[in-house]
């Protein structure tokens, strides 16, 4: 049977579900873009940026959900995706970062040698200690002649309280099972014994990280040990001491690549998306952790500046 | 001698002419194109590799999982949309965009449309085994069908008609 309404009636309908459609569509791409949590970069670009911005940490649980770290699990993701990408020629790893976890920093290094792409460090403002030891893995490195960069050295502290304890008459009360259990506790005083085990494992990583920044700059060991006294370089000091091989920014980063890899860059940014779905969960899982824990007990957390941490 | 008061026109319903059912066709899907999936276009531009050429593509875009999942998302919301298009079309009036300009129309085999027929004879629109199968199956059946009809409307029991006209003049 021929359709029963007027010509009008039916292009009335027929642009009503147009419209209807159309917004559903943009709706669902709303809908999809929030919560998706896919990694938006371009496949277009033939160089892949990755930021290595602020602390570097083994995880992205930090204190403030908005602030800025480098998490290694991402990063490494992050490396490999580009490391696995055909049309990607080479890693750019925009550092500005004073460094951080020692462990997340091997990791993130390890992760930038294991790569079959030619690797650039750009230190920006920073890029000190581990975040050095993430440069130093890389294939070249440029900084601007004023960026601070170097500061090979592991730093460990704590707060000690025995003070405040005493003069409040409080007393520390040692149970331990295990004559170390209690290193770097904040309420007792450390004894030399301890001093020297402490220093004696830092001497150890100070020296391990010495050795890898040595084989990633193709130096010597006793070069690199005397510049590694914790000290920090301008980058104009760190390239007559061969820290880094290039001053410059942006430009002089395209143009190593390009002359290296014969292209013409199309630089592409690879950044974790969080996804407000993330967002969200992270900041319900961190309330519901704080309920749990109690109040009282997370405020004393948060200012528990006297918990030990080893970082370079 | 007294005249007689023939209808001027004679008209009947048959199969609609192949030709404009293709036509019809390629017109709704540029009606799909430029209004539906117009907010879609933005996000295939981030996301989809250019200059590049097919196998190239193809290896960029299944070496992520994530990337794999996310086209399938999407192209599962795409088809979804283009499946209302024809389902709310047709059910209010036995046409889509194109079908009106060509003229012609969806009837049921039987009595009248159900709601059922009409998922059923656009679920090839769906980018999802078993549908997925009907893609080549599917349009080549309305070439050496008698009436013309495709697979999914002998399985749906509806058929695409238009009206001819015989003039008794």
């Amino acid at each position: 049977m021929k359709p029963a309404q007027g010509p009008s009636f039916r292009w009335g309908y027929a642009i009503f579900v147009l419209l209807l459609l159309s917004i559903l569509g943009f709706m669902a791409v709303g809908v999809i873009s929030l919560f998706a949590g896919i990694d938006v970069e371009s496949l277009s670009g033939n160089v892949a940026l990755i930021p290595i911005e602020g602390v570097i940490t083994g995880s992205e649980d930090s204190e403030f959900i908005f602030e800025s770290v480098t998490a290694s699990p991402d990063t490494i993701e992050l490396i490999e995706k580009a490391d696995k990408n055909p049309s990607i020629k080479a890693i750019i790893l925009e550092i500005n970062s004073p460094g951080g976890s020692a462990v997340a920093s091997e990791e993130i290094a390890n992760a930038v040698k294991k790569t079959n792409k030619t690797t650039v460090a750009w230190i920006r403002e920073i890029g000190t200690s581990g975040a050095y030891w993430i440069a130093s893995a890389s294939d070249h490195i440029v900084a601007n002649r004023v960026s601070v960069t170097g500061s090979i050295g592991v730093i460990a502290s704590y707060l000690e309280f025995p003070g405040l304890l005493e003069r409040y008459n409080i007393t520390y009360q040692r149970l331990v099972a295990g004559k170390y259990k209690d290193i770097g506790s904040p309420y007792k005083e450390m004894t030399q014994e301890e001093r020297e085990l402490f220093q004696q494992s830092l001497d150890e990583i100070r020296d391990y990280f010495v050795g890898e920044v040595a084989k990633n700059r193709n130096m010597g060991k006793k070069e690199v040990d005397k510049m590694a006294n914790g000290l920090f370089y301008l980058g104009s000091q760190a390239k007559e001491l061969g820290l880094v091989d290039e001053i410059g920014g942006k430009d002089e980063v395209i143009g190593y690549i390009e002359k290296k890899e014969g292209i013409k860059a199309e630089i592409v940014e690879y950044k974790k998306e969080k996804s407000l779905f993330e967002v969200l969960s992270r900041i319900i899982s961190r309330q519901s952790f704080f309920v749990g824990k109690g109040i009282g007990n997370s405020l004393f957390e948060k200012r528990d500046a006297s918990t030990l941490s080893i970082t370079t | 001698m007294k005249r007689l008061n023939l209808p001027k026109e004679k008209t009947f319903i048959g199969p609609a002419l192949i030709w404009k059912r293709i036509a019809a066709f390629f017109i709704d899907m540029a009606v799909i194109n430029l209004v539906i999936l117009f907010p879609f276009r933005s996000l295939f531009r981030d996301i989809m590799p250019k200059d590049y050429n097919f196998s190239e593509a193809y290896k960029i875009l299944s070496s992520s999982a994530d990337y794999t999942g996310f086209l399938t998302s999407v192209s599962l919301v795409m088809s979804i949309l283009v499946l209302l298009y024809f389902w709310m079309l047709e059910r209010k009036m036995g046409q889509t965009i194109g079908k009106m300009l060509m003229r012609i129309y969806v009837v049921s085999s039987n009595k009248d449309l159900k709601a059922w027929q009409l998922l059923a004879r656009n679920l090839v629109f769906l980018p999802v085994f078993p549908f997925i199968l009907l893609w080549i199956v599917d349009p080549l059946f309305m070439f050496f069908a008698k009436t013309n009809q495709r697979l999914s409307e002998i399985l749906s029991r509806t058929r695409v008609v238009e009206v001819y006209s015989l003039s008794n003049d």
